[in-house]
């Protein structure tokens, strides 16, 4: 990379020395591309069929499937009928979902990663609930994106566990933005490392964009709509209870962020949405994801 | 589809009824402005139980007609909201909102004002009932913001409407309930034993002055001024549409440039008032004034 900053040479350095990268589950990307194709054309069968090759996953799925979370409305007691009551794209949030908790090794030194399972999945659902809100036209993309937003984070929690614990205490101490923070501690940013770890994941463009901007949705030439949204709804999990295990000591106005007039340009249901209520809603997410995140990542 | 609570039954590991609920919800969330999310349904639904077995209703569905039928709606969403606001008041009952007065909102009070001649701060408690609020509000000003507050002056407006709520506030005598969450240091140093009760000493009384105000009184609301802060906390759930947007427009004009307005917990100003613009503090929720459009003209 001939451009390289100086921020991306300290990174790149580090990611070299990298003997072994965070994998996403073997059987997630076969899924994601299988559902890329339109609605009526997917088959339940072939979905359950993909699923079923990692029978942990499966299972840690039929826990999730079985919460409030994911609108269930009766007991779901096999992968089928699972997607038959929660629908293809339901399933696969709760696939993907399961399989991102997974990326991590338990015994991972450092910081416990639980909060930062929780602020993605807290994100991911804030993300859907917003995108049916205004209209966004592709809720089980903007829960992806909610999900995986915050990859650079996890790539941090494994390459320099230590490092990126005292950027997390100053974050913490300070009341200030964990980017800001890593930006002190570490010479870059989970937006950063995030975008090395997306392209070597072969995620698509517009997840890419997410994940390397949704700190500056501004900046993204062709998604900026996707990334303000991850941006809106990141925020609001920060500052409420779905956070990285601390809240920032600072005042924020959504209306003020600069992904708002780019959500705003394309789906006007924005200008007009209720977000105490949304807020409010937040509140409603927290002991249940809370306790999904523990019963599949600590099982 | 499903189940109503029976009179006799416990509302502890039933499920919880869907659609019913949901409708009671947001009506309250409409006509109130206060909304439960979805981890405290069951508390709703313990408070519609209550309110049920009072007027011997035997299904939810039943008392969801009788809070949505024109001749019974308003009473009994009333009696509903005082079923939910039971109990609400204690020391120290919003946390989360009262470190966000005092991290945040607080130096940025004082940062504004930081070029005026005056060092005073006015924080007004509309609607302090029995006076939990205004004393909380003290307490802190004097334990956490010492340091930020030095050389300035404070004044604490309390207001209520009920005369008996502010003889109370004024004894300042106060039972187990209102005063569990205050830590020792509270206790100890603002707080003088009585008998079986508590009562605020002199010093959580200096500079909080009570009075009797109703909210919907024009004339009187146009003289509360120069305010940096005011607290209303499930006040104006009682209020139609028409009254609370009068006492918004007030609080709005009462507030200076840089004021803060805060409702109660899980309260909104949606659907009321488009001046004031919400902002996201640690943990909590709170109004600024917004840019006014100019009068007689268009907004660009």
């Amino acid at each position: 990379m001939t451009t390289a900053t100086a921020t991306q040479r300290v990174l790149l350095q580090k990611l070299e020395g990298l003997r072994h990268i965070p994998t996403i589950p073997a059987v997630l990307a076969p899924l994601l591309r299988y559902l890329q194709q339109p609605a009526e054309k997917i088959d339940v069968q072939k979905v359950t069929d993909i699923l079923s090759q990692d029978k942990s996953l499966a299972a840690q799925c039929l826990q999730m499937a079985n919460s409030s979370l994911f609108g269930r409305a009766k007991n779901v007691e096999s992968l089928r009928s699972a997607v038959v009551s929660l629908g293809v794209h339901n399933v696969s949030d709760i696939a993907m979902s399961c399989g991102v908790l997974n990326i991590l090794p338990r015994d991972q030194a450092g910081l416990d990663p639980v909060v930062f399972w929780e602020h993605s999945l807290g994100c991911a659902l804030v993300c859907r609930h917003l995108a049916r809100k205004i209209n966004f036209g592709d809720p089980a993309k903007a829960y992806l994106a909610g999900l995986l937003h915050d990859l650079g984070i996890i790539l941090n929690l494994w390459i320099l566990p230590k490092e990126f614990h005292e950027a997390w205490d100053l974050g913490k101490a300070d009341g200030i933005p964990l980017d800001e923070a890593e930006n002190r501690c570490l010479g870059f940013t989970h937006c950063e490392s995030g975008r090395w770890l997306a392209e070597r994941w072969q995620l698509p463009p517009d997840l890419i964009d997410v994940v390397t901007y949704h700190h500056s949705p501004e900046k993204s030439v062709e998604h900026a709509a996707l990334t303000s949204l991850v941006q809106l709804a990141d925020l609001l999990c920060r500052m409420g209870n779905l956070n990285y295990g601390y809240v920032e000591q600072r005042q924020v106005s959504l209306r003020e962020q600069s992904g708002f007039p780019y959500l705003a340009k394309d789906f006007s249901g924005l200008k007009d949405l209720d977000w105490a209520r949304l807020t409010f809603e937040l509140d409603g997410y927290l002991e249940e994801v809370h306790r999904l995140v523990h019963a599949i990542y600590r099982a | 589809m499903t189940t109503a609570p029976t009179l006799a039954a416990g509302f502890g590991a039933e499920p919880i009824p869907g659609a019913e609920l949901m409708q009671i919800r947001d009506v309250i969330y409409k006509s109130a402005g206060i909304f439960h999310p979805d981890n405290k349904l069951r508390l709703l639904w313990d408070r519609c139980g209550r309110r049920m077995r009072e007027l011997h209703i035997p299904s939810l569905r039943e008392y969801c007609d009788c809070i949505t039928t024109k001749s019974t709606r308003q009473a009994e969403l009333v009696a509903l909201l005082n079923e939910i606001t039971i109990g609400e008041t204690s020391f120290f009952r919003n946390q989360p909102q009262l470190e966000a007065l005092w991290r945040v909102v607080l130096p940025n009070i004082i940062q504004a004002k930081s070029r005026l001649p005056l060092r005073r701060l006015r924080i007004w408690s509309a609607g302090c009932s029995t006076g939990e609020e205004p004393y909380t509000l003290r307490m802190l000003l004097l334990e956490e913001c010492a340091s930020q507050l030095k050389d300035w002056t404070t004044e604490i407006l309390a207001t209520d409407l009920n005369e008996r709520s502010l003889a109370h506030a004024q004894e300042g005598l106060y039972g187990a309930y209102s005063t569990r969450n205050l830590t020792p240091i509270y206790r100890n140093k603002y707080f003088i034993p009585q008998t079986d009760k508590l009562q605020v000493n002199a010093l959580a009384r200096s500079n909080v002055a009570f009075s009797r105000l109703n909210l919907s009184d024009d004339s009187r609301m146009t003289f509360m001024k120069s305010l940096d802060a005011i607290f209303c906390c499930n006040v104006l759930i009682y209020f139609d549409l028409a009254s609370k947007r009068r006492v918004i427009q007030h609080f709005y004009n009462n507030l200076l440039p840089h004021g803060y307005l805060f409702l109660g917990h899980s309260e909104s100003l949606y659907g009321v008032n488009d001046d004031f613009r919400l902002v996201h503090l640690p943990g909590a929720t709170a109004y600024i004034k917004g840019e006014r459009p100019p009068v007689g003209g268009r907004a660009l």
